[in-house]
């Protein structure tokens, strides 16, 4: 404990794995690679690197520093910088407490895969069967059975945003077992995180490394690799990727929440974090990177094995149509006898045309994909096909799990730091407060386990935190540098380091970062402005396929809540200040005077 | 007389392979793929295969139509391909010119389908009969789900895991008060012993000391 009381980490440590395991997250997982295949496989780290070098660490080495300087969480931050700016806090902690509702169903789909991972064939290796027992269910037959598991039985979900059925028990109740967990992690505030941290920041490495080698034994892994890491220099010239490679610098690292604000309020007041900013920045790229190695491999395989059974298929077509006998048509020769086929008995041919398929091994690499779709529908379609598929679902799983829960104790700690700077709550004891923060996401968050959840999820995923994180963090560079002043904000640092931060860090904070999220800033907004009424993917039952749909009327009023809700307070916390003051000065200038009249 | 026997013969044999051909209304389609099924043990197709073939095809009308004693004769082939592929149709073992109908026959392979693919290390996918739906496995559905299991188990662990921290808190909040009040407790020992050892040495009782305010309030 520190002479003022404030509880510390142990150890710095402690501080630097805190921090690694909430900046590592989902997103390094099944956003990275994504992005790497659209903008050109390796190219894209050339911008990639740029960005974090231009923006990225500055912005968190700012953050680490205005945390441990104040040792007060976001709202109690801001108010000291500047009183008039205590809104950039509370705005945080509004996003943060988005974020905690929805973030957290995620780990509750990782724990239902897990734990139907424990039976001897996996459920969404094959499709169930109908009631007659006849053939399997159609739904799963005009998907693949890794998306009927997926929509319909970890979902169930509904055909529109609009309809709604029940909460989906076996979700809630994972659910709940998500927030228990979460609370017992925190439960004592960072005595607790910190040693949990331990734990969920290094083993997601352990399964990662043991995943890198499975992948690379697989059968058709290389190919995967090679089609990312072919770079496409020419997707450089496309603004998108450079825009799309500081978006992911800017939300991997987790900017703006309040939680890198609220873990460096517990560091000791001379901790060297100037080291651990850019340590834990270098990490979080390193793992992106590390993990996209791993998602090509495994995409590679996945789409060896589909190119393969494409091709047997055919093959079969082929045998059974003009009667060869089994061993005259190899998978290697396939094509050839296509065409010889077409040749010899043209009408024949004509006949089975349209039950061809297309086999090309190139285009189903291509299938890019991101989000819940790749870690919860690619990745256990490639586990299926593993030997062992049991043993490699339960690892993938508890790797995400523990992704996840690491990320949410940064965001929990985001919204009960800066809450418990203020007198009312910081006589309730830890415990007590924490269990009434779980209890209440717990409740709100309930409505994402009903039938329609997926879409809420989507939406708040969308909407909830990006466009106002970009505004956050904008104004609090421009305030640090401008408002605070860069002169006051470099002795601090000073005073705590001992050394003042070079020219380089200066220039970043005062010219570059802002000018660059301005930039970025702007291409939201004509991005919004352009794509005209919001849309999302709907389930389609009947097709076994997502459709786009438009968000309904009271969906799209929604999202400009959530847009307003959290941007608002910076303003009006502005304006609450302002006339509180001019109350307060009225107030002292009537008693100045009335002390004048009274002599 | 043989050349008249002979033309008999023939005319039969050419009767009955009339009843017999790609797309008989009676007959069923069947297709083996021995190779995809057994690999490098493979077996060849020849007519001692197609013999059993027979046989067990005749065996399987007898299981289902009991009494009437079918031979192997009864099962006519035609049209085998190099995939191995053929038609077969069965005729009645009381009137060779009748064929059996497709839903007896059906319903026979059905029972007896096992049994056939048995016979030639095959399985439904394998041992095709074109028309014949297999009988999926019934899934195993267990009492409870397995993943209720697994729930329960990390649900016990966690719950039991949030009790120890929360009865540790209140176990160590009381022992501190309790520090705290046997502090106090000791300071007010000490100060009471002074007072009583005071008391203890006092003499006579001096009136003109005690307040006699309540005599002389004025």
């Amino acid at each position: 404990m520190e002479k003022d009381g404030r509880p510390s980490w142990d150890s710095p440590t402690q501080f630097v794995l805190a921090c690694v395991s909430y900046a590592v997250g989902l997103g390094n997982v099944w956003r990275f690679p994504y992005l790497c295949q659209m903008h050109g496989g390796g190219g894209f780290l050339i911008p990639y690197l740029i960005m974090l070098c231009l923006e990225g660490v500055p912005l968190f080495y700012m953050e680490l520093a205005i945390g441990q300087k104040m040792r007060l969480g976001s709202i109690g931050a801001w108010s000291a910088i500047s009183p008039y700016l205590g809104g950039v806090g509370l705005a945080s902690v509004v996003t943060s407490l988005y974020l905690c509702l929805y973030y957290n169903i995620l780990n509750a789909w990782s724990f239902w895969y897990l734990f139907h991972s424990f039976q001897p064939v996996l459920p969404w290796a094959e499709c169930p069967l109908n009631s007659n027992l006849t053939a399997p269910i159609e739904e799963c037959e005009k998907a693949t059975p890794t998306q009927y598991f997926f929509y319909r039985e970890t979902l169930n979900i509904s055909p529109s945003i609009e309809e709604n059925g029940g909460i989906h028990t076996g979700q809630a109740l994972c659910f709940l077992l998500t927030w228990v967990l979460t609370y017992l992690c925190i439960v004592r505030g960072v005595q607790s995180t910190g040693k949990v941290v331990y734990f969920t920041a290094t083993f997601p490495y352990v399964v990662l490394f043991i995943y890198l080698i499975r992948g690379f034994t697989l059968h058709g892994a290389v190919n995967g690799v090679k089609y990312m890491f072919t770079p496409k220099m020419e997707e450089l010239a496309n603004p998108n990727a450079w825009i799309n490679a500081a978006t992911q610098i800017f939300f991997s690292l987790g900017l703006g929440f309040g939680s890198l604000i609220a873990f460096a309020s517990y560091n000791q007041y001379n901790n060297n974090f100037q080291r651990q900013a850019i340590t834990v920045s270098l990490i979080n790229s390193g793992t992106s990177v590390f993990a996209s190695i791993v998602t090509f491999a495994i995409y590679g395989f996945k789409a060896t094995v589909n190119y393969e059974s494409c091709l047997e298929r055919t093959r079969i077509l082929l045998l059974n149509t003009f009667e060869l006998a089994e061993d005259r048509i190899t998978i290697d020769s396939v094509f050839e006898w296509v065409e010889k086929l077409n040749a010899t008995y043209p009408q024949q041919f004509s006949e089975i045309a349209d039950q061809l398929e297309n086999c090309n091994l190139e285009n189903e690499l291509d299938t890019a994909v991101e989000g819940t779709g790749l870690a919860f529908i690619v990745y256990s379609e490639a586990i299926k096909n593993m030997p062992v598929s049991q043993l490699w679902s339960v690892l993938y799983f508890v790797m995400l799990l523990l992704l996840g829960v690491g990320s949410m104790l940064g965001n929990i700690t985001a919204i009960i730091t800066p809450l418990r700077d203020f007198k009312v709550v910081s006589r309730m004891s830890n415990e007590v407060f924490n269990g009434l923060v779980c209890v209440f996401c717990l409740l709100l968050g309930l409505g994402f386990t009903t039938t329609s959840g997926n879409y809420w999820f989507t939406m708040f995923n969308d909407y909830g935190a990006t466009f106002s994180l970009l505004f956050i963090v904008l104004i609090e560079v421009i305030t640090v540098s401008y408002i605070y002043g860069i002169k006051r904000f470099e002795k601090d640092i000073e005073d705590m380091l001992g050394h003042r931060p070079n020219w380089y860090w200066k220039i970043m904070w005062t010219v570059v970062s802002p000018l660059l999220l301005i930039i970025i800033f702007i291409f939201y907004i004509v991005t919004y402005i352009q794509g005209g009424t919001p849309t999302y993917q709907a389930w389609d039952k009947e097709q076994g396929k997502s459709v786009v749909t438009n968000y309904p009327v009271f969906g799209q009023v929604f999202i400009g809540l959530l847009l307003v809700s959290s941007v608002s307070c910076v303003p009006l916390t502005a304006l609450y200040v302002f006339c509180r003051k001019r109350k307060q000065g009225k107030h002292h200038k009537q008693e100045n005077s009335l002390n004048a009249v009274s002599f | 007389m043989l050349d008249k026997i002979l033309f008999l013969l023939c005319l039969a044999a050419a009767l009955a392979d009339q009843r017999c051909m790609p797309g008989a209304p009676q007959g069923f389609h069947v297709r083996l793929s021995i190779k995809t099924a057994l690999g490098d043990e493979a077996y060849v197709w020849n007519e001692n295969e197609m013999f059993l073939f027979r046989a067990s095809l005749a065996f399987a009308m007898r299981n289902h139509m009991g009494g009437q004693q079918f031979e192997v004769s009864n099962i006519i082939v035609c049209n085998e391909t190099e995939r191995v592929s053929f038609w077969f149709v069965v005729t009645s073992p009381l009137d060779t010119s009748q064929l059996i109908d497709q839903e007896n026959v059906e319903v026979a392979v059905r029972k007896s389908r096992n049994r056939i693919n048995g016979a030639f290390l095959l399985n439904d996918k394998t041992l095709e009969f074109i028309g014949i739906l297999p009988t999926l496995a019934a899934p195993f559905i267990p009492a409870t789900p397995p993943w209720l299991i697994a729930f329960g188990v990390v649900m016990g662990a966690v719950g039991a895991g949030i009790i120890i921290m929360l009865v540790s808190s209140v176990v160590q909040r009381k022992r501190k008060a309790n520090e705290k009040t046997r502090d106090e407790d000791n300071d007010e020992e000490t100060r009471v012993k002074t007072v009583e050892n005071g008391a203890a040495r006092d003499g006579v009782y001096n009136m003109s000391f005690s307040e006699d305010e309540r005599f002389t309030e004025m």
